[in-house]
C-alpha cells in the first residue's frame, strides 16, 4: 500500500514470478476452473504445517520480499490461554514471524486493539513469550497509532480508524483464530479485523449492521496471505470462551479471504452461507464463498 | 529555610507526594497504602473500627510508640503534611498572637475518631492530615475539574489556615498531632512517675488526674457520637428514574430518556447511571461511608481510572467515596474491573476496602447488569450484537434466540457487576446499567477460571 516502495521494488523485476504465482489461481477463475484456491494443512508440528502450506502457495517469497515492512494481524483479543482456543496460537505467530524475518522484512508490527487489558492478554496468550527473541513488535495501538482510511466501496462503513502501521504496510497477513462468536456466529479472517479497528468504530458497527460491517471493511483491508488457526477451535461460548472445544489440528491458508472463510466455517458444521458476512462477502465480489467454486488442497505434515 | 533537617523532609514530601500521585515506578505503587497507612488513626482506627485487623494495622503502630519517648518528632521531622503547611506558615511573620487564644482542637479531635471508631463508626476520621495530604495528591493526577479541586480542598484549606494563622493546623488543629501530643504527655508522666521513686520531685497527681478525666470523656464522647453516627446515619439518596419508555424492562435505571453518549459520559462521577452506587470491591458492608478516610489511594491504585469520588449518590455523608463508573472519558481503555486486579483493595489505608484475593475478588459481586430491552440493539432492532454476552468474563449473559437473533439476558447468580458488558454496550443510549449492589455479595457460581 506504499506506492513508492512497491513501485521501486517492481523495478527490480523480481515480483513479476511472485505475482505470477499468487495470481495463478485467480487468473485462471474463469467458469471452469476454481474461483479460489485454499490449501489445508493437517498436521501437529505448527512450524512444519505452516512451511507445508507456505510452499503449496509458492513459497515465502510471494509474499515477502528484502525490506518490506510487514503487518501480522493474529487474533489476541482475550485474557485467555493457548489452550482455550481464544487466541491465535503463539506458535503460529513465531513461525511466521521468523518466517518474516528470514525474509529479510525491515520491520515486523503486529498491532493488536484487545478486549482486555493489553499486558494481561499478551501475556496469557503466550504470544508475547512467543516474541521473544525475535523483532515481532506486539502493541495495542494508541490514539495516535490511528490513521483515518477512506473505505469507498464500503456500504455502511465509508471510514474507519485503522493503526497506520496497517495502513503504510507493504505485506498484511492475516492470522486469526477460528471460533464460535455469540455475536458474528463465527469469527474467522474478515472478522479478525475488527481487532485493528478503533473502539468507536467496532460500537458504530454493532449499531449499524454487523455483518454488513464487516463485509465492507474486507473491501479495503486486504491481506496478502490469510492463515486461520483451526489447531482448536471454540464450539460454544465464543468469541471469550472458555467453551467448549474440537481439535481439527489443521491450519488454512489462502489468498482469498472468503474462501478461506468459506472452508473454515465446515469445521463448525454450518456452511459458508450460514455465517451472513461471509454470505455478502462473495454477493459483493470480495472473494468466493461458493464451496463448489472452491478448490480444497489439503496437505499432511 | 533548607536546612539539612528540611531537605529530608522534602525528600519525604516529594517521595509521599509521587507515591500518593501513582507516580511511583510500577513495582513501588503499592507503596502508596504506606503514608495514610502510619496514621494510627486510619489503620488502628479502621481496624477497630471494622474489627477486623490485617497486616496493613500494624503500620499504626509507630507512631504509637514513638510520641512516649520522642514526643512529636513525626511531626516536626518527618510528616509532609506538617512540612507543607509550616513551610506556609512561615510566609506570615505577623499574627503569631492569635494562636494562644484558640484550643488544641485536634486533642479533642483524635480522641473523639478514636472514640467513634470504638463504637464502630469512625466520626471525622477524613481530617486525618495524612488521608487530607494523600487525597490532594492523588487528586492531582486527575483532571483539572471542579470536581477533583473539591476533593483536594482539604489541603489547600490548611494551607489557607496556615497563612492566616501561622501554625494553626499542626499546633492545634490536626488530629494525628493531638494524639500525639496526648502519648507524649503520657510518656513524660511515666518518666516523672519514675523518677518520684527516687525522690527528686513529686508527680503533679492533681494534673494527671484531670488529664485522665480529660481523656477519658473524650474518648467516651467519641464512643457515644459513633453510636448516635450508627443510629442516625443518613438514607443514601438513591437517583432510580425510570428508564422513560413504556417498556418490560421491569426495573428502573439512572439515566434519562433520549440520552446519548456524550451526556452519559458527561455524567461521569455520579456513578454509573445506575440507582443504587457501585463500590470498589471488597467495601465493607456497614458503615463505609464513616470509615472511607477519603485518601484517594483506590481512585489512584485503579489501573483503568473506573473509581470517582461520588458527589452525593451515596448519601450526605458519602461526599467524595469512591464509586465506580463504566464509562470514562478514555474510549480506547477498558472500562471495566478486570477480574484478576486487585489494586484498590489493596490500597486502602482504613480498611473500608477488604484486601481481596483475585479468587475472592472474582467471587465478589459488586452491582447487578441490567439490560433495558426498549434500547437493546438485539431485542429492539433485532440486529446481530451480543457485545455484552462477548465480553462477559464470568458467562453470566445467557442468549436466547429470537427470530434468528441472540438476545441476551443476565443470569443474577453469576453476575459480579464488573461492567464489561455497560462499558462495550453500542446500543444509543445505552441499554445495559449495572446497578451497584448493597452489600456486595459473595456468589456461589465459581468463575469460568480463565487462569487457575
Amino acid at each position: 500500500m506504499k506506492p513508492v516502495k512497491r513501485r521501486s521494488f517492481l523495478k527490480t523485476g523480481v515480483t513479476a514470478a511472485g505475482t505470477a504465482l499468487v495470481q495463478t489461481p485467480l487468473a485462471a477463475a474463469d467458469a471452469a476452473s476454481p474461483a479460489a484456491t485454499v490449501i489445508v494443512v493437517h498436521g501437529t508440528d505448527i512450524p512444519k504445517m505452516l512451511e507445508a502450506g507456505i510452499a503449496k502457495l509458492g513459497g515465502w517469497q510471494a509474499f515477502i520480499r528484502t525490506g518490506m515492512d510487514v503487518v501480522i494481524k493474529p487474533n489476541v483479543a482475550w485474557n485467555s490461554k493457548p489452550e482455550q482456543g481464544g487466541n491465535t496460537h503463539p506458535d503460529l505467530v513465531r513461525a511466521c514471524v521468523l518466517a518474516a524475518e528470514k525474509q529479510g522484512a525491515a520491520t515486523v508490527s503486529l498491532p493488536e486493539n484487545t478486549c482486555h487489558p493489553e499486558k494481561a492478554t499478551f501475556q496469557a496468550s503466550g504470544i508475547a513469550a512467543a516474541l521473544e527473541g525475535t523483532r515481532g513488535r506486539l502493541y495495542r495501538p494508541a490514539k495516535q497509532d490511528y490513521g483515518e482510511a477512506e473505505i469507498p466501496k464500503g456500504k455502511i462503513v465509508k471510514r474507519a480508524f485503522v493503526p497506520k502501521d496497517i495502513l503504510n504496510c507493504d505485506c498484511l497477513i492475516n492470522m486469526p483464530v477460528a471460533k464460535h462468536h455469540s455475536g458474528a456466529t463465527l469469527t474467522l479472517s474478515m472478522k479478525n479485523w475488527m481487532g485493528s479497528v478503533s473502539n468507536e468504530d467496532r460500537r458504530a458497527w454493532h449499531r449499524d449492521g454487523l455483518h454488513q460491517c464487516i463485509a465492507d471493511i474486507n473491501t479495503f483491508l486486504r491481506a496478502k496471505l490469510v492463515v486461520i488457526d483451526a489447531t482448536r477451535i471454540m464450539l460454544t461460548k465464543g468469541p471469550q470462551g472458555p467453551g467448549e472445544l474440537a481439535h481439527p489440528y489443521e491450519i488454512i491458508l489462502s489468498t482469498d479471504p472468503v474462501a478461506a472463510d468459506a472452508y473454515a466455517v465446515t469445521l463448525f458444521k454450518k456452511t459458508p452461507f450460514d455465517v451472513p458476512h461471509v454470505r455478502i462477502a462473495h454477493e459483493m465480489g470480495i472473494g468466493c464463498g461458493d464451496l463448489a467454486k472452491i478448490r480444497v488442497e489439503r496437505v499432511e505434515a | 529555610m533548607f536546612t539539612r533537617r528540611n531537605l529530608l523532609r522534602l525528600v519525604l514530601f516529594v517521595l509521599c507526594a509521587l507515591a500518593a500521585a501513582g507516580l511511583m515506578p510500577e513495582a513501588w505503587r503499592r507503596g502508596s497504602v504506606l503514608l495514610p497507612g502510619l496514621s494510627p488513626l486510619l489503620s488502628l482506627g479502621g481496624a477497630l473500627a471494622a474489627r477486623a485487623a490485617g497486616v496493613l494495622t500494624l503500620l499504626g503502630l509507630p507512631l504509637l510508640i514513638l510520641p512516649l519517648f520522642a514526643g512529636r518528632f513525626f511531626c516536626w521531622r518527618l510528616c509532609p503534611m506538617g512540612f507543607a503547611a509550616e513551610t506556609v506558615s512561615r510566609i506570615n511573620r505577623r499574627n503569631t498572637g492569635w494562636i494562644r487564644k484558640i484550643p488544641f482542637v485536634g486533642k479533642g479531635l483524635a480522641l473523639l475518631i478514636l472514640g467513634s471508631a470504638a463504637a464502630g463508626w469512625p466520626v471525622l476520621i477524613w481530617t486525618d492530615p495524612l488521608s487530607v495530604f494523600n487525597g490532594f495528591f492523588a487528586a492531582a493526577r486527575q483532571p483539572l475539574t471542579w470536581l477533583s479541586a473539591a476533593t483536594a480542598s482539604g489541603f489547600i484549606l490548611i494551607l489557607l489556615a496556615s497563612l492566616i494563622v501561622p501554625n494553626l493546623w499542626c499546633h492545634r488543629l490536626c488530629p494525628l498531632g493531638g494524639l500525639q501530643e496526648w502519648l507524649s504527655q503520657l510518656g513524660k508522666s511515666l518518666r516523672s512517675a519514675r523518677c518520684a521513686k527516687e525522690g527528686d520531685e513529686i508527680p503533679p497527681l492533681l494534673t494527671h488526674a484531670r488529664t485522665g478525666r480529660r481523656v477519658f470523656l473524650g474518648f467516651a464522647l467519641g464512643g457515644v457520637s459513633g453510636s448516635l453516627y450508627r443510629a442516625y446515619a443518613p438514607r443514601r439518596v438513591t437517583t432510580d428514574t425510570d428508564c422513560g419508555g413504556t417498556h418490560s424492562c421491569g426495573g428502573r435505571h439512572g439515566h434519562g430518556p433520549g440520552e446519548g453518549e456524550a451526556g452519559q459520559r458527561r455524567r461521569m462521577g455520579r456513578g454509573s447511571g445506575a440507582g443504587l452506587p457501585i463500590r470498589p470491591p471488597g467495601a465493607v458492608q456497614q458503615a463505609f461511608n464513616a470509615l472511607c478516610a477519603r485518601c484517594g489511594n483506590c481512585m489512584t491504585a485503579c489501573p483503568y481510572g473506573l473509581i470517582l469520588p461520588d458527589l452525593g449518590t451515596t448519601g450526605p455523608d458519602g461526599l467524595f467515596t469512591p464509586v465506580l463508573a463504566f464509562r470514562n472519558l478514555n474510549p480506547q481503555q477498558e472500562q471495566f474491573c478486570f477480574q484478576e486486579c486487585t489494586a484498590c483493595t489493596q490500597a486502602c489505608p482504613t480498611g473500608a476496602l477488604r484486601p481481596l484475593t483475585v479468587a475472592r475478588k472474582q467471587q465478589t459481586a459488586i452491582g447487578l447488569a441490567h439490560i433495558c430491552r426498549n434500547k437493546c440493539i438485539a431485542w429492539k432492532k433485532g440486529e446481530y450484537c451480543v457485545v455484552c454476552q462477548e465480553f462477559c468474563p464470568y458467562q453470566a449473559i445467557r442468549e436466547v434466540e429470537r427470530n434468528g437473533v441472540m438476545c441476551p439476558i443476565v443470569d443474577a447468580d453469576k453476575c459480579r457487576g464488573c461492567g464489561a458488558c455497560e462499558s462495550q454496550c453500542p446500543a444509543l443510549p445505552i441499554a445495559v446499567t449495572i446497578r451497584g449492589r448493597d452489600p456486595q455479595t459473595v456468589l456461589a457460581h465459581p468463575s469460568p477460571a480463565l487462569h487457575t
